[in-house]
């Protein structure tokens, strides 16, 4: 058996290029240093647009944008109505890496899996662990738990051993992060808990099952940086020592799978970690829906719930993170824009947004993209008709009942595009900036 | 003795034990099957006259047929009917397209009872849940203590051996007692066939459809099934492997789902 045609992933949700590095700089993460001493860089990467975990994920599963995977968000309306939906595996319209290598495609198909059509092979075993937007857990070959949002943990887990091993040891699907405010020292060790026990999980298949893919996803870290960010850094915050503990705990994790993995492969296997987005502390959130109001183009009934409170005559609006829909004749029920009307709509927003300053004069939005111009597929018809990227410290919200546009809250930390990390083996990272999109490429041409 | 008699001989030795033990006790009748044939039982452990109050919870949502049902059997077997509503919530307007469905179900059901819990001092309530609809379920106790928060502390639970039921509490505490427990969905099905019970007809096949379990109308979806009648409904149960509460998991789902993306900051 050919030992280098075997992959190790390791996801860290949310865990951003540069403070690894500093990390690594202080001494936090000495196996993580040792791994890169090793021959393996740390490169920044950009993720997905929007920069949400949903879409993210589904980009690095699938290796294609969301105009061919179908996720843009971690909710959608329903065609024709107002109302709230939530994407789930259901909705990933590609196949994923392991359908690609499984032989599991179905009737999925995208760019990436014509691509590698033949040169690889199709009966390779899969085990993904936590990978968020998988649920219900489809039947693969090999095992599978889902990870965001599962609210079952025995349907997101494929197949039915694997739900009774996790079961067996505890395992814990996603932590309770509505503690984080009342509760932080709960919110920590339970943290520390789902850690480990996410850790036991990646070594207990990892010896137990034969695989040739391996994916375990960690998202407390994620958790932590929403809420605690701003004591990533700041050595006199009340949970700095904890919060760095915490990654102190992640890097045992990082060392023990190296580890264990150059060791059953002759220190031939490809080993990565990478997360799905970056991260930056919060100055203010914002809020677009109510900007949307102040500036005439929507109109809320606040009688109503949610997006079902768009009014008619409204020309558009916005769900999270930045993705800004426009209020067409013929998408919505009350929609009040005709097609031939969608250049001045979409020229009055970005006017809008370019000019948009907080209270101390500074500049909000980084860009605003057209979804003309992000998505290309069978999807793209479904996409935001435009996304509206922040600069640091600025967190773009979809939230529709807020009273201001701008506002701060229990939140420390927002979610970043263009500081994702990864980290493989020198050499092996495309010309150019890497791109979440990238990976699933570079897992691929390990098994041809 | 068959086994339709052995269950029922069960249930109303439970039933009597509770009105025994408590006294100031009510019944949760949702109208629904189980709870139809929980109060059937309980009729017959009384021989006709139930010596307590039936609680009705009126999210203002339910089927039509439901309300009809409970108006006509309500009078007709002389029953003591509470109709408990969350009148602040309903005139506010709480809704399941207001707020997230589980803060619907929070308002409209759960706070709705403990309004009425409270003003009358019930010491026990008899509920008709069966061990099999739900994973959790299995877990329950016939005589289940709950705090005054309504929480039920699972994993510190009493005994049950050899029908030795404990029914002393903390001081804020009260008593969920499930005399039908013990009974499946074919159970219930057969035993209201044999007796047979009174059911709405939301769970007889209209239009290639029925309802296999009922709530409110807008939480409730009905299954694929021609089975228009209890022996077609009989025969269909003993050969499906869906279950029972599959028309409701999806919004359970949503409900997890949104209650989890609120806790992140979405929407």
């Amino acid at each position: 058996m050919d030992l280098s045609k075997k992959v190790f992933v390791l996801g860290i949700d949310g865990a951003p290029e540069t403070l690894l590095a500093e990390y690594v700089e202080q001494g936090v993460m000495p196996n993580l240093k040792n791994i890169l001493s090793g021959g393996y860089d740390l490169v920044q990467m950009d993720a997905s647009i929007p920069d949400v975990s949903s879409t993210s994920w589904a980009s690095f599963m699938t290796g294609v944008n969301p105009g061919e995977h179908g996720i843009y968000g971690f909710m959608e309306l329903l065609p024709n109505t107002y109302r709230l939906t939530f994407p789930n595996y259901a909705s990933v319209k590609a196949p994923a890496l392991w359908d690609i290598i499984g032989g599991t495609s179905g009737i999925k198909a995208s760019t990436l899996a014509d691509k590698f059509k033949g040169r690889v092979p199709n009966n390779l075993r899969s085990i993904v662990i936590n990978m968020p937007e998988t649920f219900p857990a489809p039947a693969l070959n090999g095992v599978l738990t889902s990870g965001f949002v599962c609210p079952d943990l025995k349907k997101g887990t494929y197949p039915e051993s694997a739900y009774e091993y996790l079961r067996s040891i505890n395992y814990i699907m996603d932590i309770e992060a509505s503690n984080a405010s009342d509760k932080p020292d709960a919110f920590f060790d339970e943290a520390l808990l789902a850690l480990n026990k996410r850790a036991e999980a990646f070594l207990h298949f990892m010896d137990n099952e034969r695989w040739d893919l391996f994916i375990g996803v960690v998202t407390e870290t994620d958790r932590l940086h929403h809420f605690f960010f701003d004591a990533a850094r700041d050595k006199t915050h009340k949970y700095h020592e904890r919060f760095v503990f915490f990654y102190t705990r992640m890097d045992d994790i990082i060392g023990r799978v190296f580890e264990r993995f150059m060791a059953s492969t002759n220190g031939r296997g490809l080993f990565m970690t990478m997360s799905d987005h970056g991260f930056a502390p919060i100055r203010k959130e914002v809020y677009l829906n109510r900007l949307f109001v102040e500036k005439g183009l929507l109109t809320l009934d606040p009688a109503r719930e949610y997006f079902e409170q768009i009014g008619a005559g409204s020309k558009a609006f916005v769900m999270d993170p930045g993705r800004i829909y426009i209020n067409f004749e013929g998408r919505y029920p009350g929609g009040a824009v005709s097609a031939r009307d969608r250049s001045s709509v979409v020229n009055e927003i970005k006017s809008i947004l370019i000019d948009l300053k907080d209270s101390d004069g500074n500049a909000v939005i980084n860009r605003v993209y057209d979804g003309t111009e992000l998505y290309s597929g069978d999807e793209s018809a479904r996409s935001p008709d435009l996304v509206a990227v922040g600069n640091d410290g600025f967190d773009i919200k979809g939230n529709i009942k807020k009273p201001q546009a701008f506002g701060t809250s229990h939140f420390r930390g927002m979610h970043t595009r263009h500081d994702a990390h990864c980290v493989m083996p020198s050499g092996t990272a495309p010309l150019g900036r890497l791109h979440i999109e990238n990976i699933a490429s570079i897992i691929l041409e390990r098994f041809i | 003795m068959d086994h339709l008699t052995a269950l029922e001989n069960k249930s109303i030795f439970i039933i009597r034990e509770a009105y025994f033990r408590f006294r100031n006790i009510a019944m949760l009748w949702s109208v629904g099957k189980d709870s139809t044939t929980l109060l059937w039982l309980v009729r017959k452990a009384f021989f006709g006259e139930v010596p307590f109050p039936i609680i009705h919870i009126d999210t203002t949502y339910k089927f039509p047929e439901m309300y009809r049902f409970r108006d006509e059997y309500a009078k007709k077997w002389g029953l003591n009917l509470i109709v408990g509503r969350n009148e602040g919530q309903v005139e506010a307007g709480m809704g399941p397209g207001k707020g997230t469905k589980l803060d619907c179900c929070n308002e409209l059901k759960t706070n709705a009872l403990k309004q009425i819990i409270e003003k009358n001092g019930f010491k026990a309530l008899l509920l008709g849940i069966r061990r099999d609809e739900h994973g959790i379920r299995a877990k329950e106790r016939v005589f289940s203590p709950r705090d005054e928060n309504f929480k039920w502390d699972y994993e510190n639970q009493p005994a049950e051996l050899w029908d030795q039921y404990k029914s002393t509490a903390a001081e804020d505490n009260h008593f969920r007692v499930h005399p039908i427990l013990h009974m499946t969905e074919l159970d219930i099905w057969k035993y209201m066939k044999r007796e047979k019970i009174p059911l709405t007809e939301l769970y007889l096949s209209k239009n290639g459809k029925r309802y296999r379990s009922i709530g409110c109308a807008p939480c409730c979806s009905p299954i694929e099934s021609t089975a228009s009648n209890v022996d077609e409904i009989i025969a269909e149960l003993e050969s499906t492997h869906t279950s029972e509460r599959a028309g409701r998991a999806q919004d359970k789902e949503d409900a997890y789902t949104m209650q989890k993306l609120r806790s992140l900051g979405y929407m």
